[in-house]
Formats: C-alpha cells, structure tokens, sequence
C-alpha cells in the first residue's frame, strides 16, 4: 500500500531533487512566495495604464499576431494539472512503501542465505530459497492489491472532472470571436454575460449589473457586484476584478484578461496547494514505528542466537544461516495483507457511507484527528441563501430554513404577512426555470440574484403560486436595484378587478425604505410610524444584523385612482410616481442557514474531544452567527467582545483568558506572530477564523500541527485546497466541491454532508482499535513459529515446525480470522473519548509485544511443542533421546537410526515422522489461535461482555479449521507440501493450551477491569 | 514494554538516557521496583507455564509403554544398511595405498567385535534355526529380560575377518575383493517373512551390468534366519544380535564407479517405496582404484 499519500508531487520533487541540486532552494522558494497574498497591483490603475501594459487597445482588443505572440508567450491560458505520478511509480509505491521494505528485507536476507548455502553445501535446503520467493510473492500480490484498489477510487475522482471545454468571447482587431478558453491570452478583451465562467483574471472595463460568484475562491456565499471602480486595495474585495473560474451570476461586464492560466489567483493557490509537501499519515507513521519495534526484536533475538550458536560449536556460516533465520521468522509475513484487507473493508464501509477514500491510509486518519478546520460555506451551511426571519407586526417570526422543511412554521394569518409576502412576490426578478414541477420548491433552480431567490422559495413555500401571483398583478413598471438609490421598486396592477388602483411595491435596505415611509402596517392596519415604533424597527433591524443576516425592508403603496387612473403612463428615468410616504410591512432577513445534521454532528465531534475550528473568507458576524448556530461556539461561551458588550467595558480591559470563544479577522491574524498564534490555538477551546485568505487558512492549519494536533480540514473551495492539502486529512466536498479541492483532498464526501464525517471518524477509530486486536493476534504466533528453531539450534533436537508450515499459518489459516477481528465491533462507545495522542497511543506498543510474545505467544509455543514431543514419543523417539540427536537425524546417509526402543529408522522413516510432528505443530497452531482470537476481540470486556455476534469471525474459525484438516489428510499434500495426515489424538494435544489461553486472558482483563489504572493496566493494557 | 514517561521526555535528551536515566533512575525506560516487578512477574509465570508443560508431559511419558511404542506404520518396510558405511555410502579405495582402506578395517572389526564366537556364546543362547523364537508377555507378567540367539562371527566365512591370511583378515579389502556387510533395519515385532527366509540380493545398478563380477554371499544364500526374529526391543532383549549377511566382490572391475543395489528378497517385504530408497534395499558405490 501507498505510505505516501496519492498526491503525485512529492515523487516528482524528489526526482528533481537528485536532478538537478539547486532545483530544490528554488522550489522552497517559490512555495513561500506563492504563501504570500497575492500581488495584484492592476485594480489600482487606471484603464489606460492597464492597456498600456498588456499592449492592448479598450476599444479593439489584441490584434490576431499578437494574441498569436502571447499565446507562444504564455502558453495556453489552463491550470497545469498537478504533475500526475506514472502509472509505474504508483505502482512501485506500493510494492515499496513501509510495510513492504520489512518483507523485502527478509525475502533479499532470504536469498542470501540461500546462497551461503549453495554455496557452501552440495545440497542446500530449498527452504530459504522458497520462503524468500513466497515474501516476494506476497509483497507483489498484496502490492498489486492495493494498487487497483486506490486505481479504483482514482476513477470514481475522474469522472468528477468536468470534461466541456470552456468557450469565451474575446474582442480582438474590433471583432468579437467566441474562442476557446485556453486560447485566451493576456490583454485579450473580454465580454461576459450572467451563466459564464470568467475565463481569466479580469481587470473590469465595463460592467452592467455583473455580480460574480466568488464563493470558491473567497468562500462568501453571496453574489458581488463588479464595476470598474477600484474599493478596496485588497484585490481580493476590489470590485473591479473578476477571477478566473468563479462564474458570472447575472449582469454583463467586459474587462481586460491580466493574467491567464497559472498566473492567475486561482491559478497561484493551486499550484501552491500541489506544491505542499504532506507529511505521513499518522497509520504510516504507526506502522513505522511498528517496524522499529519488530526489527529491534528481531535483531536482539537474531544476534543473541547468533552469539549462542558460536557458543555452541557452530561454524561462522551456520550461525550466519541461523542469524538470518530468525531475523526473517520474526517478519509476520501475513501481517501485511491483513492491514491492507483491513484498511480496504473499512473504505469500502465509508464509502456506502458516502465518504469516499482516495488512499487507503487515510481510513485511519479521521480516527486520529483531534482538530477539524472547517469551512464554513457549503460545508456547514447549505450555500444557499434562505429567509431565516421576518418582522412584523412589531415581532420577529422565524421561518423554516431546514432543507427538508421540517422546521418550525410561524402564524401566516396575519394580514400583514400577506401584504409582505405579495411585495417579495411581485418586487422580485426572479423565477424558477422551467420544467422543475416535479421537483420540491427547494431544489430547485433559479434564474436570478441570491437574495431574491430565497424571498422567492420563502413565498412560494409559505403562500404558493408566485406565477399566478405575478399573472394576476401586472407589472407596468420597474426601478431596479442601483447602489445609489439602493432600493428596489416595480408597479403592478391589483388582482381585484373592481380596483383600478396601482400597486406600487418596494423593498431595499431596511433604513431607506423606513425612510421613504409614513405608516407603517400592524395587524392589517395602517398606523402612522411613530418613534415607539421606529425604535422597534431599529432593535428588529439590529438584532438580525447581529445574527449575521442580511435584512430587507418592504413596503408598499396603493397609488389613488385620481391620480394615476388606469393605463397611467409610469415613466422610471423621469420618476412621475411618487416613491415616499408609502406604508412599511416588515423585514425579512436571509442567510446561509447552517446544514440540518450539522449541530448534531459538531456535537458529537465535541464530545469524541476533537476541536472544531470555523475558517471561513466570510465575514466575521456571518461566520460567528453560523458558528453559534452549529454549536462550534456553544451556547453560554463569550467572545471578548462579548464579554466587553455584556460588562459595558472596552474590549481592551478584558481578560482574554475569560473568553473561550473567539473569533478572529483575517486582518488580525496577519499581524499575529507564530507565538501568538500558537497561544491563541491553545487557549481558546472554540475558535472561528473570518475573512482568511486561503495563504491563511494554510498557516492556521500548519498552527495546529504544530501543536501536535491532527487535523483534518473540510472545505470545497479553491481557496481551501493549499489547506487542504497540508492538512493530515484533507476532506473534500463530491457535489458542491471544486475540482482542485478534490485533486487535493485525501477524503471526499459524496453528500457534502459534514455528518458523514462523524462516520469517518467513528470507523476511523474502530478501525485503529481493531487493526490492534489484529496485530496482536496475528503477532502471537510468531513465537510458536519461531521458539521451533531456536530450540532446534540450542538442543539440537529435530525440527519441530518447518518453513512451509509457518506459511502455511501466516498466509493462510491466520489470515481470515485476523481479518475477521476488523469486523468487531467497538467494546465502548469510541465517540465518548478523547482522540488518540499520537504521541502516546501507539499502534504497537511495548505492551502489546509484551502480551503476544511473552504471555499468549508462550502458551501457544508449549502447546505446539507439546504435540511434538507426544508424536515423537508415540513413534519411538522419547524426549530424552531427541536432545542432541539432530546432526544424525539429518544426515541422509544415516538409514538405521536407533530411537529409544533400539528400532532403526531410514532417513526418510524418520522424516515422515518429522513432518507428521510439523503438521501437528500447525494444527496446535490452529487450535491455540481460536483461543487467542476469541481473546483478542477484546481489549478490556470479557468475552462474555462483547458476545459471538461477530459472524465472521465465527466463519473464520471454522475455515481455518477445515483448512488445517484439509492441508493434513487431503491426498497428496505430503507430496505437495509435506504435510501428513494426524491420527485424531493428535488434535486435542494442544486443547489444554488453548484452554489455559482463554483462562489466563479472562483473569488477566478481569483484573484489569477491577483496577483500573493499576499495575496490570500498565503493563498489559495495549 | 517501557513506560508511557519515557515517551514524553523531550526529545533532547541523549539517547544514553535510555540505558540510564540519572533524573528519574531509570535503566531502560524502567525503574529498579519496575523491572522487580515485571521481572518477577515473568518468572512466576514462566515457572508456572514450566510446571503446567512437566505436568502434561508427565501425563503423557504415563501413557507410553516401556517396551513397544505406540505407533510403528511408518516402520512397515524396514531398511537396509550397509557396512562398512563410508562417506555418503561411498567406499572408494586404492588396494596399493594401505591407509585407504585401513580406516574401513578398522571400523569393520570394531562393527563385528560383538559378533564374535567367544562374546556371543558367553551372552546369547543356541536356538533352533528356521524358526521364529518367540517369547511372547503371558497378559501383565513380562517375560524379561528376553534371550536372544547366537550369531557367530565365524558364519561369515571369508568375510569374518578372522584368520591369518591378509585376504580374510583385511575382509578382502587388500586384494581388491571387499567385503559389504548387509543389515536389515530392527523393527520391535516385525516377521521379516513367512516360509521362506529372507534373503539379500545384490545387482548392478544403471548400466554398470558387467563391471559388478561375481558375488560370494555368507552366511549361505544370503539369508536372514527366522530365528533371530522378532526383535523385542532393545529394553526386553538386551544382548539382540543382528544378524548380519556379507557380499563379497570378487571379480569387481577396478578403477571404476560401480553402483550397486541390494534388496531384501521376502515373501512379506513386496513393494519398495518409490521415495525411500533405503527400505527393503540399499544402493552404494563402489569404487576400487588400482595402479597399473
């Protein structure tokens, strides 16, 4: 399996690093510019400074030749992809990575024993020869495995890719051409119309009610206007640019390209997100430090024999081969498959859950996390802008704003509600498009700004029938919204058709439609708008402002039929209507309201201890409305600036040690030194980052790494890709999320819901518990297999179990159940706990070599040697005669070998019996394991406690059963393998052992139950 | 198995902290009570994994009987062996160099030093020949020690080794027409035929046909007497001698491989396994080099 992640980056960066020796300072280089915001400088200058530098002309565009010129230039206006890895060095990845160099290592010392052998003796056993050919086999097929199995998730991330080739429409010599985007070259003047996709960075020329949305480059939800007016010196907000890959919403606008393809804004964050060098995953990491403590064992007994063996009498050679042996019995070599199983049956689990798992890896990491970053839009809210209140009648209704609208509904009988909701209908330019009948009001689309969509699902969700509500009100005239008069305003005929009056409805921001109003509507009644209700006006207004929602106010007219009779003409340029003294009906504010599983899902992320963190480019009210309204500051937590407004005192005379929660501008955070930041990660539990650039979001992320977190970040934006990607699991969103979001994520959620990572995490842990129980199981054997051959070197008895039969149980009988024990379920509620501590909370731990090889693995060594001194001694060969007696018993010119009844026995005699004993050795084997598979379902419960209910598990047993019997008496195997068939006594050898196993365990986690934190915890608790 | 502190320590610290640590007083991660402790933990668990193995060992050596071993299918065909052995059932030697074939003088008349006339009439009995001599247990009462029949070291004739020319004494091995002496394995119980006595057969192997010569066999015909059978192991029937049958090349072709096969011939030993070549017959090399 791939212990990098799938990025392709990193290979090639360390391929140029052993290219070209300077290449790397550059590249360094290169990644702290591309940190640094961007360096836009063209919104400050003038248009004619702008064509000036681009060589073009405002009213002409490019000629043909130059664009041609740039184009060689600049090359095609495209993102380059991330460098995509060969085929072959993926391939190779997982042939070598981690886990597959211990094997590797074993297989080559393999081989190399095997030619000492050859070399040395006429006829060399054939067992290291086979055993280094079985390691190749099963790093190759298990690295193959692995392989397709990511190439698989590969494919489903393909056809994510958006295949239309994009078309824009460029002026170029005075003519206007529909090309192809990638044809697009600096200086190229451009025309785009609501629905495109902006084809390059645009320096806005022109505009005509253009707003963009810049949501994946920003992460603000809603649309912003552009002019060709410079507002801000962040070109970022300015709004007189337009950036490559956000889309038009509405309006027109042409501007001059500035930059193109990799140069633009976009293009910088995501080769800066493909040049992040990502750490390990904590799973590779845990399997590192795994081998550390596999091949310190390994290496400790290996050289300790070693020594022994010269001890003994052995020449330098033979206790080279020995040496060699037992370094290579130490490698579990089933180990390896069992992880990979493991890890791709829990991907598989995720992805019926709709996380999508792009590397195997990765399956664990959202176990480990113990800080999520997440963004705010489209990951928590629906990024979709809804009514989230209304006022009227001197009293703020809430409306629905869950997605399955099973939220709480408000009193629709108040005639003021009717009159607002006829004013949102009427004065509103949007419509759903056509044949969506079918489909629930919310879902569908809509042709228009944000704002009045949602006042249009408001209404036709509440009262109805906005189309035969327009129908019936004629429009007959229209002001639309300017930023001057900032407000909206249209005329309609009344749908009473004894009424000739004229409707004239507007709505706008709230304090210029207060202004332009006398009355004000109360129950169905007008009243004259006194102070009192001004005032409650101004609370109302203040109050949503707060919760971070954008308010509009309405009102309406009815025109006297004296002064505008029927068939009046209304002239807008030259206003002939009056548009004051009208009558005020409410507020309704809007907001991207926060996804309906998201609280729930915060919570439990709270409760499984892991830090949520809102990094958002919103603004600071949104981002804190929506983070109190998901619970990422829960209730009763106060910011500084809440404590100041509670207390009435500046803010800075507050304590910041008080306040838990905070939420801090992006603005801040530039200034904030690395200690600062590392004191403010620390010491606030709930924390929400507004207004980040995507540089940013990359420092508060590497801000937490650096405090020893593990982080996971949700985003679907391109301005969170460089986080993404630096993050220990990036989390991309499959519907809403942008391709470049995706191409760095580790993770993506099918339904772009932040629920499903709750489930990610949760199999995250229950899967890190598991591969323990795994682990543990599949290492106890490794002591029967390998205590065979010491006591073989040291006693010189003849060899109790053979190569074939140790593949036989890493590769076969043991596999299934270890893999089973990735089936379990958890012994407590794992999202009740802390995360691990990376630092602490190892895979393998000492504790867990301590009860494998020291205890279990003990037993299970005596029961095997225990069926072999029985078949011995049942043939002839007593204990005491076997001590020593292993240079003569493997000798093949010895054909009359005294046993300890004076019969003589024929080299091949007595092999048979050595083979017989090899297979009872595997058979005790098999009976030990279903011990200790029973007692590794558990780490702390009684067995009693966890139950059988694990049917795998249970098909596990009785398969390596039947493989065992099947390996002994099927005809043929001792041909094949040498395996022969045991007289049925020869089963139940081992049972007082398994039994002792079950025993011992029971008593050892009762007592670890009964004390906890005791000495037992302590020394075998893993 | 090293405490969780020692994962905490700062990185800084030197890694010859690992073996002592002077802060906290540690030696490998563990301090002094901690290592007692765990250590003796391991040895009461050891020492009481030690007594549960003795005590199903013991359980088991009670279920073994003394004198016959439980199981004896894989002994269905005994083996053949030869002597002297050789390297690797070699025996190559040069009749002008003397210490070539010394060493095989020397090991024959240690192998039949217990065959002799004097050693077997003072330990074993005269038995009637041609006839199994059985001395069966009566139910629980053993019937030991058992007695055993006489094989003389004078039956080998001209292989004996006995005597005073250097032909018979160096078994032939000086003049270049050596002596093989052939054993059938022992197997408790086993009946190595029914009417007829077993006898060993001796041929070329390969394509060595003419090299072979002629072959003398002692005793007569090359037999294994009835009378030697069966064998009651060596706890029961102490002094067993078995018998023994010699091959003496005669007219051997000299500076040459020669392979041979002998075969047990009997009428209950048939079948010869396909993968054991040494039950029921043994095949050698010979090779005697001669200056010319």
């Amino acid at each position: 399996m791939g212990y990098g992640r799938s990025d392709s980056y990193r290979v090639a960066t360390t391929q140029e690093n052993k290219d070209v020796k300077e290449k790397p300072k550059a590249k360094g280089a290169d990644l702290e510019e591309l940190k640094k915001e961007v360096p836009l400088t063209e919104h400050k200058m003038s248009i004619e400074e702008v064509c000036q530098k681009h060589n073009t002309d405002i009213v002409q565009g490019l000629t043909n030749a130059k664009a041609a010129e740039f184009l060689i230039r600049d090359g095609p206006n495209a993102l380059t992809p991330p460098p995509t890895t060969p085929e072959w060095v993926k391939f190779c990845r997982q042939l070598f990575g981690g886990f597959s160099v211990l094997l590797w290592i074993g297989a080559i010392l393999c081989f190399l024993a095997y030619a000492i052998q050859a070399a040395t003796e006429d006829e060399p056993a054939g067992d290291n020869l086979y055993l280094g050919i079985v390691l190749s086999a099963v790093v190759i097929i298990t690295g193959c495995f692995s392989y397709f199995q990511e190439a698989k998730s590969s494919k489903i991330m393909e056809s994510f890719k958006n295949m239309v080739p994009q078309q824009a429409l460029v002026i170029r010599e005075g003519e206007k051409l529909q090309i192809n985007a990638e044809e697009v070259v600096a200086g190229d003047l451009v025309e785009v119309k609501g629905g495109d996709r902006i084809p390059a960075d645009l320096r806005v020329v022109s505009a005509h009610g253009c707003k963009v949305d810049n949501s994946s480059l920003t992460g603000e939800s809603e649309p912003q206007n552009r002019s060709p007016e410079c507002t801000n010196d962040n070109p970022l907000e300015t709004r007189n640019i337009a950036f490559f890959s956000t889309n038009c919403v509405e309006g027109t606008a042409r501007g001059i390209v500035i930059s193109t393809g990799d140069r633009t804004t976009m293009g910088r964050i995501a080769t800066l997100a493909s040049g992040l060098d990502t750490g390990k995953t904590p799973i590779a990491k845990e399997i590192e430090h795994f081998i550390h403590i596999i091949t310190g064992v390994a290496v400790f007994l290996g050289i300790s024999f070693f020594i022994l063996s010269i001890v003994l009498g052995y020449s330098w050679l033979e206790a080279v081969i020995f040496l060699i042996g037992i370094i290579v019995a130490n490698v579990p070599e089933g180990l390896l498959a069992t992880v990979t199983v493991c890890l791709t049956l829990t991907a598989k689990r995720m992805a019926k859950k709709n996380c999508l798992v792009k590397n195997l890896e990765a399956v664990e990491t959202l176990g480990s996390t113990s800080t999520i970053c997440s963004d705010k839009t489209g990951t928590l809210t629906q990024n979709r802008m809804t009514v989230a209140h209304m006022w009227f009648d001197n009293q703020i209704h809430e409306a629905d704003t869950t997605e399955d609208q099973s939220g709480a509904s408000f009193d629709k009988s108040s005639e003021t509600w009717v009159a607002l909701a006829r004013v949102a209908a009427l004065c509103n330019r949007a419509s759903f498009k056509a044949n969506q009948e079918s489909l629930p009001i919310l879902k569908r689309d809509v042709a228009g700004d944000a704002s009045e969509s949602a006042l249009l699902k408001c209404i036709e969700l509440s009262c109805g029938g906005v189309k035969a509500m327009r129908e019936k009100n004629k429009k007959v005239a229209e002001i639309p919204f300017n930023s001057t008069n900032k407000y909206q305003l249209s005329v309609h005929e009344t749908e009473d058709e004894n009424d000739n009056r004229y409707l004239l409805v507007m709505k706008g921001a709230p304090e210029r439609i207060l202004d332009r109003s006398t009355t004000i509507m109360v129950q169905g009644k007008e009243q004259p708008m006194d102070e009192e209700l001004k005032e409650a006006f101004q609370n109302a207004y203040l109050e949503l402002g707060g919760l971070g929602e954008r308010v509009l106010g309405f009102c309406h007219a009815l025109l006297p039929e004296d002064q505008f009779p029927k068939g009046f003409a209304f002239d807008c340029d030259d206003v002939n209507f009056p548009t004051e003294n009208l009558c005020f009906l409410g507020l309704m504010s809007m907001i991207d309201p926060p996804r309906a599983a998201v609280p729930d899902a915060v919570g439990k992320c709270r409760s499984a201890g892991i830090k949520v963190i809102m990094v958002t480019g919103d603004h600071p009210i949104t981002a804190k409305a929506i983070a109190k309204g998901v619970g990422i500051i829960s209730e009763g937590n106060e910011t500084v600036e809440d404590i100041a407004a509670r207390l009435n005192i500046p803010v800075s005379q507050v304590n910041p040690r008080d306040a838990k929660a905070c939420v801090i501008h992006g603005s801040d955070l530039k200034d904030l030194s690395q200690d600062q930041m590392d004191d403010l990660l620390k010491n606030h539990t709930e924390i929400v980052f507004a207004r980040t650039s995507p540089q940013q979001k990359l420092i508060i992320v590497e801000g937490c790494q650096r405090l020893g977190a593990i982080v996971a970040v949700t985003g679907d934006g391109v301005n969170d890709s460089p986080a993404l990607k630096k993050a220990d699991i990036g989390v991309a969103m499959g519907i809403s999320g942008s391709d470049v979001s995706k191409q760095a994520a580790d993770m993506i959620l099918l339904d772009d819901n932040f629920a499903s990572i709750v489930t990610g995490v949760e199999e995250g842990r229950l899967i890190f518990d598991n591969l323990k129980k795994s682990i543990a199981y599949t290492l106890t054997s490794n002591i029967p297999e390998i205590t065979p051959f010491l006591f073989f070197i040291i006693v010189n008895i003849p060899l109790p179990l053979g190569t074939i039969t140790i593949l036989c149980i890493d590769l076969g009988t043991d596999m299934v159940p270890a893999i089973s024990l990735a089936y379990e379920i958890a012994e407590s509620d794992i999202m009740k706990r802390q995360p691990r501590n990376p630092a602490r909370d190892k895979l393998v731990n000492e504790r867990l070599i301590s009860i494998a090889y020291g205890q279990i693995g003990m037993i299970q060594a005596l029961g095997g040697f225990f069926a072999y001194f029985v078949i011995m001694a049942e043939n002839g060969f007593l204990p005491s005669r076997l001590v020593g007696i292993r240079l003569y018993w493997d000798d093949r010119s010895n054909n009359d070998l005294e046993d300890s009844y004076g019969q003589q026995w024929t080299y091949e005699q007595r092999k048979i019996v050595e083979f017989t004993c090899h297979t009872a050795f595997f058979v005790s084997i098999v009976v030990v394991q279903w011990a200790d598979v029973i007692v590794c379902k558990t780490r702390r419960n009684s067995v009693f406690q966890q139950g059988m209910r694990n049917k795998i598990l249970i098909f596990g047993l009785f398969e390596e059963t039947a493989l065992a019997a099947f390996l002994s008496y099927c005809p043929g195997m001792d041909v094949a393998l040498r395996m022969y068939p045991l007289k049925p006594s020869w089963w139940f050898c081992a049972f007082p052992y398994s039994f002792l196993i079950f025993v011992y365990d029971e008593i050892r986690k009762l007592i670890l139950r009964r004390h906890p934190g005791g000495w037992v915890e302590k020394e075998t608790y893993y | 198995m090293a405490k969780e502190d020692d994962e905490r320590k700062p990185k800084s610290a030197p890694w010859t902290e690992f073996f002592w640590n002077p802060r906290t007083h540690e030696v490998m991660g563990r301090t002094a009570s901690s290592w007692g402790l765990i250590i003796l933990f391991y040895l009461v668990f050891y020492t009481f994994l030690a007594g549960m193995f003795v005590l199903t060992m013991y359980v088991m050596l009670c279920t073994i009987d003394e004198y016959k071993p439980t199981y004896q299918d894989r002994l269905a065909i005994p083996g053949l062996m030869i002597r002297p052995k050789g390297e690797l059932m070699e025996i190559i030697y040069n009749i002008e160099d003397t210490e070539s074939w010394d060493k095989y003088i020397q090991k024959l008349d240690n192998f039949l030093a217990p065959y002799n006339d004097s050693v077997q009439a003072q330990k074993n009995d005269v038995c009637t020949p041609d006839s199994f001599f059985y001395q069966e247990d009566s139910g629980e009462v053993r019937n030991n020690p058992k007695r055993s029949c006489q094989f003389n070291r004078t039956m080998l004739g001209s292989c004996s080794g006995l005597g005073s020319e250097s032909d018979v004494r160096t078994y032939g091995y000086g003049t270049g027409q050596p002596c093989i002496f052939i054993k059938l394995n022992r197997v408790i119980g086993m009946l190595p035929g029914k009417g007829q006595a077993p006898y060993v057969s001796c041929g070329p192997k390969n394509q060595d046909t003419d090299k072979i010569g002629e072959l003398e066999y002692f005793p007569t015909n090359g037999s294994y007497n009835f009378m030697y059978y069966p064998f009651y192991g060596i706890r029961a029937q102490v002094n067993y001698s078995q018998p023994l049958v010699a091959v003496k090349f005669t007219n051997i072709t000299y500076n040459t491989d020669v392979n041979v096969e002998c075969k047990i011939i009997s009428d209950t030993i048939t079948e010869y396994s396909e993968r054991d070549k040494f039950a029921g017959r043994v095949s050698f090399r010979l090779r005697i080099n001669k200056n010319i």
